[in-house]
């Protein structure tokens, strides 16, 4: 199953945090609606452009592990560990040695996964998966925030807006969207009977 | 560094301070000396647990937490060998294994493959541990939930009260996480240093313990093994603590746990 990729701003925000721990690559995956898979919605670094769309159930690799855990892990030699995803790795025709992996909370649940392939800091302190888990609530927030609109090239004529339709696509954009849709609803159902009067 | 989180800066060596513990001669000869942790029976509330890795040797009981929503609290649980999901309750039970040989490792699986239901799997297996005779648990997992708060907050007094010891991971998130802010749980993060008894006791909780956790080999799934890092494997080496504690004095409750484990700690002073 393939998504589309996400904003300009989680991109941003994962590229500055391969720079910052001088990293092969960087991702965030974030968890589907029914909560059984991590897509990635967002990636820089080495493979970005082939893992951003790749869906995984959530029990695979060790981003599955900080997800289903609710913790940080550092695993310093992913090629021991028999539950590596490798084929996802091949896939991007880069393979990491070492992964960092921090969950992203968004209302108390695990909305995704953080992760840093072959960071070139010494992580030998254990600073580096408190760093990550602190920069992970700046990526929840990120996550949560609206897209900015579209531009629209020219005022649309009222008579070629179907509400309906921007009312699903947005109701398929998870919990927050499906409220502002909601939102979107009544105030146009208040105002029809407003009008009404 | 004050915007770190708390665990990561409060273990560095140049801040970790000293802490008064109550004066118990030979405390760590007589909290420690010659247990293997036999009779003590050891819940993993993890992912599982392979059974057939050569680093855990056996699993005396079993209990897999299954979404059911025929049942009031939508879930139900189910008594019978599993395995390991992701390999993580592996690890844990083996670093337990390798600290207290002779315990009996009970797993409880909670996690499992939907995140929608993990917290309140996470409270289910809890629950169950409790009612079933376990002398100790290792809870390597964590929640943000504010709606967990209070589920998890009334089964961890119910432990405290049963005499049954919690070790929770702290987690590397800025904001609190359950249930390892809980005063009623022994909350452990990793610190530097490979000696698996190795204790350090936070004079700045809610985290209270330090203990070998960064850059440390585990079992895995598969029969394999990883140099991991996390307060995942921190916790099992303090739960290995308490299984040998309590092998050697049955009679200990959990706050005595905490007393013994601060006079053990490495930064520990004796009041003049």
């Amino acid at each position: 199953m393939t998504h589309p990729p996400s904003g300009p701003a989680l991109t941003g925000a994962v590229t500055a945090i391969r720079e910052l721990f001088s990293a092969a690559a960087t991702s965030f995956a974030r968890t589907t609606e029914d909560g059984e898979h991590l897509v990635f919605v967002a990636a820089d670094g080495a493979g970005a452009d082939r893992i951003v769309g790749v869906e995984l159930p959530v029990g695979r690799g060790i981003a599955g592990f900080a997800a289903m855990s609710g913790q940080s892990i550092a695993v310093a030699d992913v090629q021991r560990d028999p539950r590596f995803a490798r084929d996802v790795a091949e896939s991007t025709e880069y393979v990491p040695r070492t992964i960092l992996a921090a969950p992203v909370f968004a209302d108390g649940d695990v909305a995704g996964v953080l992760s840093v392939l072959d960071p070139a800091v010494d992580a030998s302190s254990g600073w580096t998966l408190s760093v990550l888990g602190t920069l992970g609530t700046l990526v929840a927030a990120l996550m949560q925030a609206p897209e900015p609109a579209p531009v629209s090239p020219a005022s649309p004529d009222v008579q070629d807006l179907d509400l309906s339709a921007a009312l699903e696509a947005l109701s398929s954009r998870g919990p927050q969207a499906r409220r502002l849709a909601r939102d979107v609803l009544g105030a146009v159902t208040q105002f029809l009977d407003e009008s009404d009067r | 560094m004050s915007e770190l989180p708390q665990w990561s800066a409060d273990f560095a060596d140049d801040r970790l301070g000293e802490v008064v513990a109550l004066p118990l001669p030979d405390v760590r000869e007589w909290a420690f000396g010659g247990g293997t942790g036999a009779g003590v029976r050891v819940a993993v509330i993890d992912s599982g647990v392979d059974a057939t890795h050569p680093a855990v040797g056996s699993v005396a009981g079993w209990a897999t937490v299954v979404d059911d929503p025929e049942e009031p609290t939508g879930h139900r649980v189910v008594e019978e060998p599993h395995e390991d999901l992701v390999g993580h309750g592996t690890a844990c039970a083996g670093i337990i294994r390798s600290m207290a040989p002779d315990v009996e490792i009970v797993s409880v699986q909670v996690l499992g493959a939907n995140l929608r239901t993990r917290g309140t799997r996470f409270v289910e297996g809890l629950h169950w541990a409790v009612d079933h005779g376990v002398h100790t648990a290792n809870l390597s997992l964590s929640s943000r939930s504010d709606q967990l708060y209070a589920p998890l907050h009334e089964v961890c007094s119910a432990a405290y009260f049963a005499g049954i010891p919690l070790i929770c991971a702290a987690n590397n998130v800025p904001g609190p996480t359950y249930p390892a802010v809980y005063p009623s749980v022994i909350s452990v993060a990793a610190r530097p240093g490979a000696d698996p008894w190795a204790l350090a006791c936070n004079p700045r909780p809610p985290v209270e313990f330090g203990a070998a956790g960064i850059d440390v080999e585990v079992p895995w799934a598969n029969g394999g093994s990883i140099v991991g890092t996390g307060n995942s494997f921190s916790a099992a080496f303090v739960t290995g603590m308490v299984a040998v504690l309590l092998g050697k004095h049955p009679w200990v409750t959990p706050f005595q746990v905490k007393a013994v484990l601060q006079a053990v700690s490495d930064n520990a002073v004796v009041p003049a």
